[in-house]
């Protein structure tokens, strides 16, 4: 059964990613390898996601992604979209200030991009 | 669908730590780390139930970005800390975390006798066949010919295999992996912690800036790609020659036994003990 198949028989999968530049350290695992090779590199080595509706949401590319800055199916607080390429012209990334955030299960880096409540 | 979700790493990070971790980029300590919190948390543990040990090296930074109890020990002496925390709670699920140099040359000695006394631990050998922290000395992982900072013609001793080692030196559970079967690496951790006795997982783990790069090995993409070449599932390597063999190493369960645990024969000599009071 192909991979599309068997998403459509469970279900279309949540495969909305998310993606934390500020832990991420560029090593291309999650580019490399992704079964689907939906991930591309930009240029300056950030993923992108190329084509969503193809993704199995397998999580893989989460599970071997050593910073923890890409998450699959489910959105955490000071993600970017996807879609884009990192580092893009509208969101632009403020340092935090020591103390400033509130919350201790967050840590400031993932927050900086948008700063919004968890729960 | 795994039963627990993946999301349940970011609720185990210790967020006021600096993130992103001081690991370099493509690391497999990383990936170990949310294998083992993932492993973790599928067992039901609670954050106060678990201890994590750790020697020194690259890998005795694992613990500190877990939000559970955690010791930073000396080199080589992560197991004999985690045997005084055990024996003085024994509640406690205590998890050792060391590298190769950490668990096979300044606590090979620990190691063996962690085994051969089956106290109820588990211990996380992650290898990646050299001294990565300190600049790439050769440790008693690295192979035959592999060159290093101190071998720079090739190194001219054996290695030693780490799982074979511990399955002969007593040890309930012994399972090798790598992370690159980081699905298998999250059931064999699961297994090993459950598992009463001596729990060893092998993980081997590219160290691509200092092993790699000495040894022209390429980015930790091409080392991983290498360990989906080498490894081979137990039951197949049963069936290899020794031809076949070569250069490849066997993934899966190498050993899964029920021996008695320290604590279960000690307890025995403590009755033995009393009741030898209560008669004389």
């Amino acid at each position: 059964m192909s991979a599309g198949k068997a998403a459509k028989k469970r279900g279309k999968p949540k495969s909305e990613h998310s993606f934390y530049p500020a832990w991420c350290k560029r090593c291309g695992n999650c580019v490399a390898f992704c079964p689907r090779g939906i991930l591309v590199a930009d240029e300056w080595g950030y993923p992108r996601q190329q084509n969503p509706e193809r993704c199995t949401a397998c999580g893989l590319c989460e599970m071997l992604c050593p910073d923890f800055a890409i998450t699959v199916g489910y959105e955490k607080p000071g993600a970017m979209d996807m879609t884009q390429a990192a580092g893009g012209e509208s969101k632009d990334f403020e340092t935090p200030k020591p103390g400033s955030s509130g919350s201790s299960s967050i840590s400031p880096e993932r927050l900086a991009p948008a700063p919004r409540e968890e729960k | 669908m795994p039963t627990v979700h993946r999301s349940v790493v970011y609720d185990w990070l210790r967020h006021d730590k600096k993130f992103p971790h001081v690991w370099c980029p493509g690391c497999g300590l990383g990936i170990l780390l949310g294998s083992l919190v993932r492993a973790l948390a599928e067992g039901g543990y609670d954050k106060n139930q678990v201890v994590l040990v750790s020697g020194i090296g690259c890998s005795g930074r694992l613990p500190v970005y877990v939000d559970v109890g955690s010791v930073h020990t000396t080199h080589g002496r992560a197991l004999t800390f985690a045997t005084g925390i055990k024996l003085a709670k024994p509640a406690l699920k205590v998890i050792v975390v060391m590298g190769d140099g950490d668990a096979t040359a300044i606590g090979g000695n620990h190691l063996i006798h962690a085994a051969r006394r089956n106290l109820d631990l588990t211990a996380i050998i992650v290898n990646n066949l050299t001294y990565g922290m300190t600049g790439g000395q050769y440790s008693p992982t690295t192979p035959l010919g592999a060159k290093a900072t101190t071998a720079p013609y090739g190194h001219s001793e054996p290695s030693f295999d780490i799982s074979a080692l511990t399955v002969t030196a007593g040890a309930s559970f012994v399972a090798r992996s790598t992370v690159y079967h980081v699905t298998q690496l999250d059931q064999m951790l699961g297994q090993a912690i459950k598992k009463k006795g001596f729990g060893v997982v092998e993980v081997l783990s590219p160290c691509h800036t200092n092993y790699g790069r000495q040894n022209r090995l390429g980015s930790q993409l091409e080392m991983m790609k290498g360990y989906k070449k080498q490894a081979v599932r137990m039951e197949r390597w049963d069936k290899l020659s020794p031809a076949e063999r070569e250069g490849r190493f066997a993934v899966g369960v190498l050993a899964d036994r029920e021996y008695p645990t320290f604590l279960e024969t000690y307890q025995g000599a403590v009755e033995r003990a009393l009741a030898a009071r209560r008669e004389g």
